[in-house]
This record gives C-alpha cells, structure tokens and sequence, in this order.
C-alpha cells in the first residue's frame, strides 16, 4: 500500500482529445490541460431511497452512475481559446471555450499516477465539455476557471503495460 | 528601468515646484561621517535600494507558478524640527503620491513615520509595489 504523491508535477494530467487515441497520456497530439489547481473524479452510483414499513432505516437501490471530472485551472490562452499548430487534434485546434459551446463530445483521460511508466494507471473516459466559467479580477491577477466534463457513459481504469 | 529609477523620477517630478527640497538622483544613502547621507544634507530626499520579495500567488499539479512580486523602497528626508519651511506638507503629499504614477502594479501603497532627533526631523516613506 501506498499513498500517489502528486507534488512532482507529473501525475494528475488531464489529457483532451477528439478521438480515444488522442487521449491517452503522453500520446502525441493529446491536449494536456496546463495550470490545473485541482481535478476531482467523481464516479458516483445513483441511488433511490425507499422505505417500508417493516423497518426503521430506509433502504436503497442502484440506478445508473452519474459521471464526472471537475477540476479548477489557471486560463491558458492556447488551451483555452485554440492551438492552430494541432490540426490533428481538434479539441486543441478549437480550444475548450469553443468546444465547450459547441458541444462537442471529448474523449478524455486522468493520469492518476504518471504517464509513460508501465504499471501507471489512468481513468479514460468520454463526455462534454461545461462549467467554464473564466474570472478576473485585480487581486487575482490571472484568470481563472472552473471546469467540468460531464461524462457520457462509464468511467474505465486502465494500466499501462 | 527599475522600480527604483522609475520612483525616482516621479519624486522629481513632483517636487519641481518646491525650492526647499532636492532629490539626489544618483545616491544612496549610506553612512558618511557616522551619519547617513539624508541628515548630512538636510532637505534632500534619498531613495534607499529597493528590495524585492516573491511569494509564490499559484501553484499547480504541473509545478507552474504564479509569482507575486513585491518591491519595497524606503526615501529619506530631513530637515529642521524648529522651523519646518512652509510648504512641508505639501512635499510630503507629493511625496505620498509619486507611487501612484508607477505603472504595471497590481497594488501600491506608500506611508510614512517621522522620527525627531535634536532638532532634526526624519520623514521616512515606505513604497510597496506589488506586481504579477
């Protein structure tokens, strides 16, 4: 057993991209999304609540898993409003705000504990692009952004071999 | 241009219209004598060296950092506690106000404390300039 360190700057990376190939960590072309403060993967079974009569607690059942990836990030210009050079990769090529606005779907994926390392894993999804909501001010001195990709469809682990 | 030469300047310019304050543009004020140069020549203002001090504004999962830089200049004028020439508090309004007219800061702010020695008076300001 054994706590993921992510202080070296190397784990927890979002990568982007239009296809599922262009979302593998450390795959050329994918959209690494820089500056990111914190990312959360929600991965949370829906539930219904019930109770009986014959009971003093109530009882629950499992419906469908209500996915998603939230995270907060300092606005990259490039990442956010669209990286000309990547023609390949369209997520890049449009940037979040207008992937976002369009609604397109991503594929996407999480590195939990590094890339390029076999044994390291990621969490690889599909899904829509929301939540930007970029601000300023004078104190903050940057822009800043929430974001959230709301996830079409299952959530998979995968190891790298 | 540093901050400092940039203080400098605005000083200067805020000051023209006294005849009872110089600026020495050149000098820091070191010691001379036993005494720093501001109580060796009364009415002049001295600008110290400026001090710089950067705390880290973000930090990220991929070590990228926001830096926030804030610049600390202290100025020195002395003159004499018996008989303060009429326009001292003009002087150091402008004095107050020369931080202003620095650009490309996120905040500024400038104050001051007198101290009395004999019969001198030491108007010390503080400038801070805090950028990103």
């Amino acid at each position: 057993m054994a706590v993921i360190n992510v202080t070296n700057g190397t784990q927890a990376i979002l990568t982007i991209g239009n296809s599922e190939a262009l979302a593998v960590p450390g795959v050329t072309n994918g959209m690494v999304v820089p500056f990111v403060q914190d990312i959360t993967v929600n991965a949370t079974p829906g539930t219904v609540r019930y109770s009986t009569l014959d009971s003093t607690s109530s009882s629950a059942f499992t419906t469908v898993n209500e996915n998603s990836v939230s995270l907060n990030l300092l606005v990259d210009e490039t990442v956010m409003f669209g990286d000309s050079a990547n023609t390949t990769n369209t997520v890049a090529l449009n940037g979040l705000f207008a992937t976002s606005t369009s609604k397109t779907e991503v594929f996407f994926s999480v590195a939990i504990t590094g890339t390029g390392t076999t044994g390291d894993i990621y969490i690889a999804g599909k899904g829509f692009i929301g939540g930007l909501a970029p601000t300023a001010s004078i104190d903050g001195a940057v822009w800043l952004s929430p974001c959230e990709i709301i996830v079409n469809g299952e959530l998979t682990k995968t190891v790298e071999s | 241009m540093s901050k400092r030469s940039d203080l400098i300047t605005q000083i200067s310019t805020n000051l023209a219209f006294t005849s009872n304050v110089t600026v020495n543009t050149t000098e820091l004020p070191f010691e001379s004598g036993g005494n720093p140069l501001y109580l060796n020549n009364m009415n002049t203002v001295y600008v110290d060296e400026q001090k710089i001090e950067e705390d880290e504004l973000y930090k990220t999962l991929d070590q990228g950092t926001v830096t926030e830089t804030t610049t600390t200049i202290n100025a020195y004028l002395s003159t004499d506690a018996k008989e303060s020439f009429s326009d001292i508090e003009t002087v150091v309004a402008n004095l107050l106000l020369a931080s202003n007219a620095i650009t490309g800061t996120v905040n500024t702010t400038s104050d001051y404390e007198t101290a009395i020695t004999d019969d001198v008076i030491t108007y010390t300001f503080e400038y801070n300039f805090i950028t990103v």
